[in-house]
């Protein structure tokens, strides 16, 4: 929603912060293309040296289990 | 409980924009919902757009401003029929307010109906009007960032209209860049580059449109 004015949905965006141990750069890159195309997903910040990782998106919209699909198939693992 | 309403009301602009989706959408009428910043040129490009289409096509334009009604003086010369809503310091144009405006128009004849909404990139993306597609304006003025500063509404565009193209020599401005982006946070939008002052891309962008007109035309068959 927009948190300005209050207008719209307020079961609005959901931020998760977490863990991913065995980022590459490279990587790191895939899964921050791949997680921003999703329905709900409006942000996602990777720290791909320490893993840290940051994703705001919308749980009606995109389920976790598509979030660690994501993952998952770039060889990592989401510790969440 | 504040909360509570403010769901109500979104859920009730979600039922009114269906139905009108679907009354126009039975007559085989293009609706669009026209979106970008102030200033962005989404007029501008109606503008244009009007000079090439309304020979070929009946089009209704409905502009959504706070206040005035200067963006429908401008329109009116282009012999479309148009209804300016004023919003009275709203940020954004609402489900209802295009069904009392369309109790105005005589859309059962229209081939395309036009809704540019208030200039604003934040809160319209989150009301359905009843459109068949969302289109966002970027003026390359605006700078680089502002597809993943502004997410919602480039996820919720099918199509991403970037304006101005004429100033890129002026700017910093990186078109392939902004391509990479939007189509980052939208898989499968797609991205027109075109100035609304020079008429550069004004093809694409009218053939996008006569495709539309002609998928609703089909569809309602
Ligand atoms: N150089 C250049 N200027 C443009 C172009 N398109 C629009 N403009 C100018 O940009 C300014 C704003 O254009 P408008 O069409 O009024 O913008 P808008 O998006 O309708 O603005 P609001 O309705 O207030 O949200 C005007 O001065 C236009 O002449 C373009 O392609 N190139
Ligand atoms: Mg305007």
């Amino acid at each position: 929603m927009c948190k300005e004015c209050g207008c719209g949905q307020n079961n609005g965006n959901t931020r998760l912060q977490f863990i991913t141990e065995g980022y590459t750069e490279e990587s790191a890159k895939t899964v921050e293309k791949a997680l921003l195309g999703l329905p709900g997903v409006m942000y996602v910040h990777i720290h791909w040296h320490e893993g840290e990782t940051t994703i705001d998106y919308n749980p009606s919209k995109t389920k976790m289990t598509e979030i660690i699909k994501v993952f998952s198939d770039n060889g990592l693992e989401a510790g969440l | 409980m504040e909360v509570k309403v403010m769901q109500d009301v979104l859920g009730e602009n979600d039922k009114i924009a269906e139905s009108i989706h679907d009354k126009l959408a039975a007559h085989g009428i293009f609706v669009m919902n026209l979106l970008g910043s102030p200033g962005s040129g989404k007029t501008t490009l109606l503008e244009r757009t009007l000079e090439k289409l309304a020979k070929e096509m009946k089009i209704a334009v409905i502009e959504g401003d706070l206040f005035t009604s200067k963006d429908a003086d401008r329109i009116a010369k282009h012999g479309a029929e148009v209804i300016q809503v004023n919003t009275s310091g709203g940020c954004h144009l609402e489900a209802p307010m295009i069904e009392k405006a369309l109790s105005d128009i005589d859309w059962q004849s229209m081939d395309m109906l036009v809704i540019e909404n208030v200039g604003n990139l934040v809160c319209p993306a989150e009301f359905a009007l009843g459109e068949q597609a969302k289109v966002t304006v970027l003026s390359i003025t605006e700078g680089n960032d502002k597809p993943m500063k502004y997410p919602l509404i480039f996820k919720e565009s099918s199509l991403a209209i970037l304006n101005k193209v004429d100033l890129l020599p002026y700017t910093d401005f990186s078109v392939e860049e902004a391509v990479e982006d939007i189509t980052t946070i939208h898989p499968g939008a797609s991205v027109l580059s075109v100035s609304a002052r020079t008429g550069e891309g004004l093809d694409a962008w009218l053939d996008w449109l006569r495709a539309q007109v002609k998928k609703a035309k089909e569809a309602a068959r």
